[in-house]
């Protein structure tokens, strides 16, 4: 099967700091794939460089068939960037809905704004996918009405909306009370079902465990190991990658 | 039995808590009273300042201040008609500045060096120097450069790039106030800068610069009596000044035109506030 996500030789410089280092991965589709790794690894860099949040210092990014070259400038770079991020969705670790918004405001900006979507469309696309996330009930709510684990499920709404290829998401229960996590993962777990292409940087072992398809470890910006969480979860090879699990295990 | 199912205070006795909320309730109630008794009594004191009483106390005459009834009763409604023009300027100026002082906002924090360069060098000069000399010089030097200006045109000229100046430092507070996650919420959408600009920052900065630019406004209309030195425009001040000079009444004059503007403070700050209170409502 041909991968949906392709990246070559990615490398990224923070200033004179090499986070990312010349690294490779591709995703075929409907795959779900983990991220994990200590702090600092390089694993939220990595998910931001693929939508060009962070400028990759050198590489090629490629999602379903678009192929952006980092050495391309100027205007033709922008087209390029801006029809790669229409291809993936994005979900942040503080959900940054748009506060000045209604939830359904907040879905149907994207269609209408940026796809020219007229309005009744777009709320009947935003209706659904808040249907999907279980939000449909709140959908005239302002944004400081919600629970963090409400917004986070709004903000997963707003991304599906856009219809893009692949989901990706930047720790998206880091920020959110213990209680509230599970309603969040029970949404993520729903749309892997549904067969959504998932790149998921996260610290819940639990839901990498059982939803993921693949465990990709980052250390010191380079994957060091990678597989079926069943086989990493019980043989780690890497030295790094059984420190980083040891804690979850008890 | 209340109706509403409140606790009967007879029947059980007060937590704790419940006194001590009381108390501190009660200490709140009694400062904003003797806050208000105290306001009603200097007033009653400055209107007894100028009832032209006199006053024999132990073998001493005070005088109170006399004021000129009659003067007061046929100038009142010429000067009085001067407050449309005040607020009007004020309202002219004040949209020019908003307009002045968003573009200078942007201008300073724009990456390329000439656009901030001019935001800086606008907002350097217009404060660096007074708005008295401002308004006398779109009035009085731009003529010998072959531009004539109204004394109105001067004047909200004058008052609306100097306030933009000002309030530039508002409108800057407020697009920084935006944060980057919405930036990049934005971005990831699919937004290319200027509908991010237009979508998601402005109507945020916006609301977050509304109210302090109710305190500008309300500023601006006192400061709107610098206009009256071009002696052309008719508000407030200068019906003051005009009658106050004529006919040797400055004292009766000013009073008038000072209780219309601390008048007109009042009322604007008292929505000032209201509108303060509903955009605190929430992320609105």
């Amino acid at each position: 099967m041909n991968p949906i996500i392709k990246i070559s030789h990615l490398d990224k410089y923070f200033g004179k700091l090499h986070v990312l280092k010349d690294v490779s991965l591709e995703l075929v589709p409907k795959e779900v794939c983990c991220l994990i790794g200590r702090s600092g690894s390089g694993k939220s860099t990595l998910l931001r460089c693929i939508n060009f949040l962070e400028e990759p210092s050198a590489g090629i990014i490629e999602v379903d068939g678009l192929e952006v070259h980092v050495e391309v400038k100027g205007k033709q770079r922008r087209q390029l960037v801006h029809d790669l991020r229409l291809k993936t969705g994005m979900v942040f670790q503080e959900f940054n809905l748009f506060p000045h918004l209604s939830v359904i405001e907040n879905v149907i900006e994207g269609p209408i704004t940026v796809n020219n979507m007229d309005k009744t469309k777009a709320i009947e696309i935003a209706e659904m996918n808040l249907e999907r996330v279980g939000m449909l009930g709140k959908r005239d709510e302002y944004p400081n009405r919600l629970s963090g684990g409400q917004k986070q499920r709004v903000a997963i709404a707003r991304a599906l909306a856009m219809g893009p290829k692949v989901m990706l998401f930047d720790e998206p229960t880091s920020a959110l009370d213990p209680e509230l996590i599970g309603e969040v993962l029970t949404v993520m777990k729903k749309l892997a079902e549904e067969g959504t292409t998932m790149l998921v940087v996260t610290h819940e072992m639990g839901f990498a465990q059982e939803v993921a398809d693949r465990i990709i470890v980052l250390a010191d910006g380079q994957i060091i190991e990678q597989g079926r969480p069943d086989q990493l979860f019980s043989n780690p090879q890497d030295k790094r990658t059984q420190a980083l699990l040891e804690r979850y295990h008890n | 039995m209340s109706l509403f199912g409140h606790k009967n205070n007879i029947d059980q006795p007060k937590t704790q808590g419940e006194l001590i909320y009381d108390a501190q309730n009660r200490t709140k109630r009694m400062f904003t009273t003797n806050v208000a008794i105290s306001w009603i009594i200097l007033l009653l004191f400055l209107f007894f300042l100028f009832s032209g009483l006199t006053i024999t106390l132990g073998g001493y005459t005070f005088k109170t201040i006399h004021l000129d009834t009659v003067f007061i009763q046929e100038n009142l409604s010429f000067i009085a008609s001067g407050i449309g023009v005040t607020i009007g300027i004020s309202l002219l100026s004040i949209l020019l500045a908003t307009v002045l002082a968003l573009l200078a906002a942007l201008g300073r924090l724009s990456k390329i060096p000439p656009v901030y360069a001019l935001s800086t060098f606008y907002v350097s000069l217009i404060r660096g120097t007074p708005l008295y000399l401002q308004i006398f010089f779109f009035f009085l030097a731009l003529p010998q450069l072959g531009i004539i200006l109204t004394g109105l045109y001067a004047g909200v000229l004058a008052l609306g790039l100097n306030y933009g100046a000002y309030m530039s430092e508002i409108f800057r507070a407020g697009l920084s106030s935006v944060g980057k996650g919405q930036r990049e919420a934005a971005l990831a959408i699919g937004m290319t800068p200027s509908q991010m600009m237009r979508r998601v920052v402005l109507p945020q900065a916006l609301r977050f610069a509304l109210p302090p630019t109710g305190n500008e406004f309300i500023a601006m209309l006192k400061d709107s009596a610098l206009v009256s030195a071009t002696g052309f425009v008719h508000e407030l001040m200068w019906r003051a000044t005009r009658v106050g000079r004529a006919q040797f009444h400055n004292l009766e004059a000013l009073i008038i035109a000072a209780v219309f503007y601390w008048i007109m403070t009042l009322i604007f700050t008292s929505l000032q506030s209201r509108l303060e209170a509903h955009m605190a409502r929430g992320d609105r």
